[in-house]
């Protein structure tokens, strides 16, 4: 109208989340975990960079990946970081996993009607120390598991590691067992095989992968060496050790 | 009714005469036999087809006239008879070609084609208004089946394989001489010079690189086939190609 | 944990005819079907992968109506010549409507021709007969698996995909088609390598078919394979879980 006023009503929305792609994932071993997750960061067909960092060390023995919104994830990890923080004030020790993974719970249902929208995965090494992967929904529900992959190819990735990580649809040779828990080397090669093919087939998984290596306390890293651009990221003598890898996916 | 003019029943195409036969189609027959000689001959390693292209008077440009199209990259025909015909039959035949492109990727093999060309001519036998084609056609290609193969096909549709043959006025002595002429494993290039043998028998006037024309059908090498379709056109190399005025004076040369 | 958070805005596939907008005004509101995806109606799934001298095609045998499962023994690969089979993932009415359209061309081919069709060639066919209905499309992606002639007379392996509207797609390695694609795209990323002999290839693409529809609702339900090699065709019916 020339007054400025509308002849029909006008719906307006604002929609306060985005997907920004990316793809984490995280499988257990006996003494050891490995947490993974690419660095590309995208927003519909663009690709805001292709370093942002979705894997996060918490404490000595816990490393959290996070995928989804981006924002709410580096908010959600910054708060989590945080209350891990008042713990070694108040405790003045780290945060046992499984209490890590409680607390998280709590934070993400707390948001149960405006939810950060992130998928979490959490792993490290338990009390006991025995690896250890926690996965969780937006809203909080959570389980431990042997590994689990989440983001925009989950669905790639998921199946495959049913198959290579769980034996699903194996059937073991005659009076033999499938392992429980696979050894350092093969869970490595497991999951940078995850990630290439990822990134061959799905748009948003690329550029770069991080893989975080936590091991249990007097447990040597065997299956280490072979690997290239191992970064030792132990900040103290006689804890679990902790590891970076750094590689280079594909960048189309 | 058996006048010299065919009778009542000549001018109705689809009416049988009581002697089982279709007068308008013998007509046409005639109308071929009137045309100029065209021949083809199949060698071990390709075919030949050739025709003689005389024109009524020295004032016509006889660079504008075809007498042996290509179809698709592995097929060509030439024609005796009437041109007019033969041109819109070319336009059907190249139409056809597309058309299995389109559906299977590929051109047809030279059966096929040959068949569908046949069918053309035959429906102008049997439908109302129309008239037969006035032309017999020798069509020559390759595929990977049936590998080089030459059919003749006449006004009513009927159509034959043959190792050589000959069409229009000189078709008999022509025939006769490439009976004398043929053995199976005549090679291409003998197989032009026969052809040009052949055309030079009864042939009105000089024969020159203006006079005749000739297509062949050349057998891709193992090579060539190994290769297969051609990067970005998906299309195999052709295996037809008329002959330029060039290599037509050539071969009269030699 | 499987299931997603839903979105706020949820985008759902729709077909242009069946778009709000080009219904009848008549058709009221709440009674008027909705298709989250016709493509996801029935369910199921078909791969097919290149080995040496050899090739593949699986699919799954669930039939369902939506997430109701109907029939564990809905079969989707069809053999067209003794050299192609043939598989049809997608909307099942449609699945039989093409696998008759496709014997009726083949045999016409056949017959014509006076030879059996060619795995290229073929390709072409069903690329061809899903354009024809370009704007009113079977809802099939086909997945084709064959052994091609070569001009040495030599056979190759032979795979090629298309979508509903018959763009082809000739993969090296594998293709893939139906509700479980992604997963199968995954797995198959994953455990395919080249030169894979008959006996290697039926146990990958065995693997990447029954855990990739592990993870499909709409897929699963058992699989049956099928492996053509020079001088025989190996079908073999497998066990899956029934959940």
């Amino acid at each position: 109208m020339p007054d400025g006023s509308f002849a029909h009503p006008q719906q307006r929305q604002f929609n306060p989340y985005t997907d920004n792609g990316g793809t984490i994932l995280a499988i257990a071993g006996a003494d050891f975990t490995v947490i993974a997750g690419d660095t590309r960061q995208s927003e519909g067909y663009s690709i805001q960079t292709r370093y942002a960092p979705k894997v996060f060390r918490l404490t000595d023995r816990a490393v959290l990946a996070v995928n989804g919104f981006a924002a709410d994830g580096n908010m959600f990890v910054k708060k989590v970081k945080q209350r891990l923080e008042w713990y070694r004030h108040a405790h003045a020790k780290d945060m046992p996993l499984r209490a890590i993974a409680r607390l998280i719970q709590t934070m993400l249902y707390a948001q149960r009607f405006f939810p950060y929208y992130v998928y979490n995965i959490l792993g490290g090494i338990e009390e006991d120390g025995t690896g250890a992967v926690y996965s969780f929904d937006p809203v909080g529900s959570y389980e431990r598991e042997a590994c689990r992959a989440a983001g925009a190819a989950q669905s790639l990735v998921q199946p495959f590691l049913d198959n290579q990580i769980y034996f699903k649809n194996q059937k073991a040779a005659a009076g033999q067992t499938h392992p429980t828990h696979l050894p350092l080397s093969d869970v490595l090669s497991i999951v940078i095989d995850s990630f290439t093919s990822a990134t061959e087939r799905h748009i948003e998984v690329g550029d770069g992968l991080e893989i975080f290596v936590v091991v249990t306390k007097g447990h040597s890293p065997q299956g280490l060496e072979s690997i290239r651009n191992v970064q030792e990221v132990t900040t103290r003598a006689d804890t679990d050790r902790m590891f970076v890898i750094r590689r280079e996916l594909k960048k189309d | 009714m058996a006048t010299a003019d065919g009778g009542a029943y000549s001018y109705s195409l689809t009416v049988f005469s009581p002697s089982g036969k279709l007068v308008q189609i013998e007509h046409a027959l005639a109308a071929v036999s009137s045309g100029t000689t065209s021949l083809g001959i199949k060698a071990s390693n390709g075919i030949v087809i050739a025709t003689e292209k005389k024109s009524s008077s020295i004032l016509i440009d006889d660079s504008m006239i075809d007498k042996v199209s290509v179809i698709c990259p592995n097929i060509g025909i030439v024609y005796s008879g009437m041109s007019p015909d033969f041109r819109v039959l070319v336009a059907k035949a190249r139409k056809s070609a597309q058309s299995y492109w389109k559906l299977y990727g590929e051109y047809p093999s030279t059966r096929v084609l040959t068949q569908e060309i046949a069918n053309i001519m035959q429906q102008a036998t049997q439908s109302g208004g129309v008239r037969p084609y006035g032309v017999s056609l020798l069509v020559a290609g390759w595929d990977i089946t049936r590998g080089p193969s030459l059919y003749q096909v006449d006004p009513s549709g009927s159509f034959w394989a043959w190792k050589a043959s000959a069409i229009g006025k000189n078709m008999v002595n022509a025939k006769t001489f490439l009976e004398k002429r043929y053995n199976d494993d005549i090679s291409l290039e003998d197989a032009i010079h026969t052809a040009l043998l052949t055309l030079k028998e009864g042939f009105e006037g000089h024969m020159t690189e203006k006079t005749i024309e000739i297509g062949v059908v050349t057998v891709p090498s193992d090579a060539d086939l190994a290769a297969g379709k051609i990067e970005g056109t998906g299309r195999a190399k052709p295996t037809f190609r008329k002959l330029t005025e060039e290599e037509v004076r050539d071969y009269l040369a030699m | 944990m499987e299931e997603a958070l839903e979105q706020p805005q949820l985008r759902v596939f729709l077909h242009p005819l069946l778009h709000p907008a080009l219904l009848p005004v008549s058709y009221p509101r709440d009674i008027r079907p909705t298709w989250s995806s016709i493509m996801e109606y029935n369910g199921g799934s078909v791969i097919a992968m290149v080995g040496k001298d050899c090739v593949a095609i699986a699919s799954d045998l669930r039939l369902g109506n939506q997430a109701l499962g109907i029939s564990s023994n809905f079969t989707k690969i069809f053999p067209m010549t003794n050299r192609i089979f043939l598989g049809l993932p997608g909307l099942a009415t449609d699945v039989t409507t093409l696998k008759e359209t496709f014997r009726y061309r083949v045999n016409m081919y056949t017959i014509k021709e006076e030879r059996e069709i060619e795995p290229e060639t073929f390709a072409h066919l069903v690329s061809s007969t899903l354009y024809e209905r370009r704007f009113g499309p079977y809802f099939i992606e086909p997945v084709m698996a064959g052994l091609q002639k070569a001009a040495d007379g030599s056979l190759k392996p032979y795979i090629a995909a298309t979508d509903l509207i018959g763009c082809l797609n000739f993969a090296k390695d594998f293709v893939v088609a139906g509700t479980a694609s992604s997963k199968l795209f995954g797995v198959a990323e994953g455990l395919w390598e080249p030169d894979l002999g008959p006996e290697d290839l039926f146990e990958t693409i065995s693997q990447t078919l029954l855990n990739a529809v592990d993870r499909d609702a709409y897929s699963g339900w058992g699989a049956e394979v099928y492996v053509l090699t020079k001088d025989k065709v190996i079908k073999r019916t497998l066990k899956g879980r029934m959940d």
